[in-house]
């Protein structure tokens, strides 16, 4: 089929790639092509072998066999130099800036010749930066240290380096998994742009109407081995999820059965300064999963942070089951009976350097151990109850949360909290990066708890996610809560309330 | 093939091999010795190191700087460091001396007054560190300074504190069932450790604040409260070992324990325990110490080293050589399969 078309030959092709770590095999002998002027879509299940790929493409890891070409050149591995040097960038699923330096600084560190002894000139730097934010559609002052920007914001300096470093090919893993709609689209402007300027843009997502509307190609990897690889024009969504999974998977939101009961959390006038929250009021019922939609910055994740005792409220008043409630420390939070499963999985979701297990287990200790005394067989169990429940695929409980893939690491996060049986469960971006299959895994199971009386605020920044599984909506912006509407509300209704169109028509 | 738990069992096997290794490293360093090591002074007295004098003697020396380096492990699982500990033996000490011998206090009574002002000592470093949040490099450097110049003060410099009673000096000089007394009370404190580091929660949440202090807050673990205590206890083993060596030489004096920072530490890092925190093991600790003390006190029994009469220098250098050892012997393997990887297709 590929042979018969007449296209040039390929920006990049892979032939027979194959990676093992360890005992795990990444990679079986994968083949891979890349068109100049094309989006070529990756697709697969978590741990399927995505983002290990684009490491072989950029050289981060050396294939164990086969052979790459990149502009005509047949080479057996790249260095990442190497990489760079053939026009070829990444934005990888976890952004790569040094956090203390301000963002001009991160791109000039990219983009500017190295020298120890070079001059810098600093408007130049801060003008270019400036330049190339603007031409991604991040309001982003290039004098903000990079620790202070969100991890979509991280996402968008990453690739507007790599349309300052002018690539050829440029690999996006998961640029959207935490961006929402309004940065998405202009996401797809920039990669329009791209295409239309002759780049070859591999993307990989697991939210399929993106692919449908960004790519012209997808490739589907499952367990290592690409199954195939076709044109956006001949496949459906069922086509590729069963081709992904191996099965069907019904991609519907499980209904809400009962009514709400007893409101289990009421927020009045709550606020903070040090994070720019102020004047919130809403309550959770028992049983309700209210919905968080907003814009990347509009207070979303800083008032989970309030909740959790993490920036604690300065302002205003809140109620947990008719108690007051300050924590003023996330322990304090926890023995409340709140869970918070944090936005940024490898920052605080999971600690990289230990076992699956006691990832597991760290925010149980006290109920699994009890005189603080380890139990290595109550802690397996749970461990491997989790994995077999979740999914979560894993050389075994004691291998490492850094030897995950993106998604199961997020669903070791989510198994964390999901251990401790809050009465508050406060979601962060629960399925980012997450795969069909194991998305309506979690959507039930969040339901599930719901049904057995749980309160969850669930925040997301995937809009079908929210109107789909929310009772009802709570719209954010400027930090401050400024609509609740009903839940099934159309997307449209959400979005205007998020950019605040109601009130004033939009700029931009 | 190895597919499940293959990633436990390797670094598992990492930290095992590791201290196998100390371990041989330590009984070859101990046969050197008691083969070269037997010999007679200028005096014409035996100082065989193969002795059993000999070895109590090492024991009795290894029990101060031990309990040190049992107490900086759990710190150094966090990430963090306590250069204190040493000034702190000595303030202790004094403290001690001055309490019995000014004070008018019993044995009993002077000996907890004073663990309580160790576990204080302590608590001063932990509340700079945790509420200030300064870092326990800058704040202990500090206290280093501080405590041993409070020692020097209440001394002028000049008292030492004698005459300490024979009960008392039964704890240092005598044995009990065979062994030093010391030794017994050394072996309590590492079992002790040993279970707070690799059995109990602390410990866990000990290591998970080494490896990442946000994700171990987002954990919601207690992680201010776990590094205070950590502090705490270290200032309460140093007092602990301030009574030990005031009965083993049977005086007080403000410059007891100078320098014995370092050697912990050396002990620690030597043992396998990262500096970056998270990674580490308790045995691994005991046998730093153990091939420290052999290697200062084997040294003192060659002959050449007593003809040079250079115990001293020696023991600094090569304990020096041998911590630098460790640290890139821990680097070796991933050296080994970088190096492997880049050639192994060119
Ligand atoms: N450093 C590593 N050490 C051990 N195993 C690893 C390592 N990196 C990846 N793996 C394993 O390789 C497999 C493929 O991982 P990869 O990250 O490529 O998946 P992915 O398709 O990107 O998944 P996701 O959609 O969740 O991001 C997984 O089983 C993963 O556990
Ligand atoms: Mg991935």
């Amino acid at each position: 089929m590929a042979a018969a078309s007449p296209t040039p030959s390929p920006l990049l092709s892979l032939r027979r790639a194959a990676k093992s770590y360890g005992g795990v095999r990444a990679l079986r002998g994968v083949d891979f092509d890349l068109r100049a002027g094309e989006v070529h879509a990756l697709l697969g299940e978590n741990g399927a072998g995505k983002s290990t790929l684009i490491k072989i493409i950029t050289g981060a890891h050396r294939p164990d066999a086969g052979e790459i070409t990149v502009a005509g050149r047949t080479l057996d591995g790249l260095t990442p130099a190497l990489a760079q040097q053939l026009g070829i960038a990444c934005i990888y699923q976890s952004p790569a800036l040094f956090p203390d330096l301000t963002v001009a600084e991160n791109i000039g560190l990219r983009l500017e010749p190295a020298g120890a002894m070079r001059r810098v000139d600093w408007g130049a730097r801060h003008r270019r930066a400036a330049q190339l934010l603007q031409q991604v559609g991040a309001s982003i002052a290039p004098a903000a240290e990079v620790r202070t920007l969100s991890m979509p914001e991280q996402q968008l300096v990453e690739i507007a380096c790599a349309i300052g470093a002018g690539a050829r090919i440029v690999v996006m893993d998961e640029p959207t998994a935490s961006l929402t709609q309004r940065e998405q689209e202009r996401l797809f402007t920039v990669v329009r742009e791209l295409r239309a300027a002759g780049v070859g843009v591999i993307y990989i997502s697991h939210r399929l109407e993106e692919i449908f509307a960004l790519a012209d190609r997808v490739t589907v990897l499952r367990d290592g081995q690409s199954v195939g690889t076709h044109g956006l024009n001949e496949v459906t969504e069922a086509g590729l999820i069963k081709l992904m999974v191996g099965r069907e998977v019904a991609q519907i939101y499980p209904p809400a059965e009962s009514a709400p009961g007893e409101p289990v959390l009421t927020l009045r006038g709550v606020g903070c300064a040090a994070s720019g929250v102020h004047g919130v009021s809403f309550e959770v019922r028992a049983g309700e999963i209210f919905g968080v939609a907003g814009l990347v910055g509009a207070g979303r994740t800083e008032l989970a942070r309030i909740l959790f005792g993490l920036t604690p409220a300065d302002a205003g008043e809140i109620t947990l089951n008719r108690e007051r409630l300050a924590p003023r420390s996330p322990p304090e939070a926890v023995a409340r009976g709140i869970a918070y499963v944090p936005e940024d999985r490898r920052r605080h979701g999971v600690v990289l350097e230990m076992p699956i297990a006691q990832n597991m287990t760290m925010a149980v200790h006290r109920r699994l151990f009890p005189g603080g005394w380890l139990r290595g067989a109550a802690e397996q169990g749970l461990a491997r109850d989790f994995i077999r429940d979740l999914a979560i695929k894993t050389a075994g409980p004691d291998a490492p949360g850094g030897s995950l893939s993106g998604g199961n690491q997020q669903k070791v996060s989510l198994a964390r909290w999901l251990a401790t049986q809050p009465r508050l469960l406060i979601l962060d971006e629960p399925t980012q990066g997450v795969d069909v299959g194991a998305k309506s895994e979690i959507h039930r199971i969040i339901r599930q708890l719901a049904k057995d009386g749980l309160a969850v605020i669930m925040i997301s920044s995937d809009l079908p996610e929210v109107l789909g599984m929310s009772d009802r909506i709570g719209v954010m912006r400027g930090g401050t809560l400024t609509a609740v509407l009903p839940g099934g509300s159309p997307a449209a209704a959400v979005m205007a309330a998020a950019l605040g169109q109601n009130e004033r028509p939009d700029p931009a | 093939m190895n597919a499940s738990g293959s990633h436990s069992a390797g670094w598992k096997s990492v930290v095992l091999r590791y201290e196998t290794l100390l371990f041989v490293v330590l009984v070859a360093e101990w046969f050197f010795f008691y083969h070269y090591g037997t010999t007679t002074n200028r005096r014409g007295t035996v100082v065989g190191f193969g002795t059993l004098d000999r070895q109590f003697d090492i024991l009795r020396h290894s029990c101060e700087i031990g309990l040190l380096a049992l107490a900086l492990t759990p710190v150094i699982l966090t990430a963090g460091i306590d250069l204190s500990v040493g000034s702190l033996l000595g303030l202790c000490a004094i403290l001690f001396g001055k309490l019995w011998h000014d004070g008018g206090l019993s044995i009993p009574a002077a000996a907890a007054l004073t663990l309580v002002a160790g576990a204080l000592g302590g608590g001063l470093n932990a509340t700079l560190i945790t509420r200030l949040r300064l870092p326990p490099l800058i704040v202990t450097l500090g206290t280093y300074s501080l405590f041993r110049g409070l020692a020097e003060a209440i001394t002028h410099g000049a008292v030492t504190y004698t005459d300490f009673p024979a009960g008392f000096l039964f704890f240092g000089q005598e044995r009990w069932l065979g062994l030093p007394t010391q030794a017994w009370l050394f072996a309590l404190v590492a079992a002790a450790i040993w279970l707070l580091v690799h059995r109990t929660t602390w410990g866990r949440a000990f290591r998970t604040i080494g490896f990442s202090p946000e994700g171990a807050r987002y954990a919601g673990l207690p992680v201010e409260r776990r590094v205070a205590q950590v502090y705490v206890l270290a200032g309460l083993i140093a007092a602990l070992a301030a009574l030990i060596y005031t009965a083993r030489l049977g005086q007080a004096k403000a410059d007891a324990g100078t320098g014995y920072e370092l050697f912990a530490i050396t002990a620690v890092v030597l043992g396998g325990t990262s500096i970056f925190g998270g990674r580490g093991s308790v045995t691994g600790t005991l046998l730093g110490v153990a091939a420290i003390a052999v290697l200062k006190n084997g040294l003192a029994c060659l002959p050449v080293v007593i003809r040079l009469n250079a115990a001293e220098e020696m023991s600094g250098l090569l304990t020096g050589a041998l911590l630098l050892l460790a640290l890139t012997g821990s680097v070796l393997p991933k050296l080994w399969s970088s190096f492997r990887s880049r050639h192994r297709r060119t």
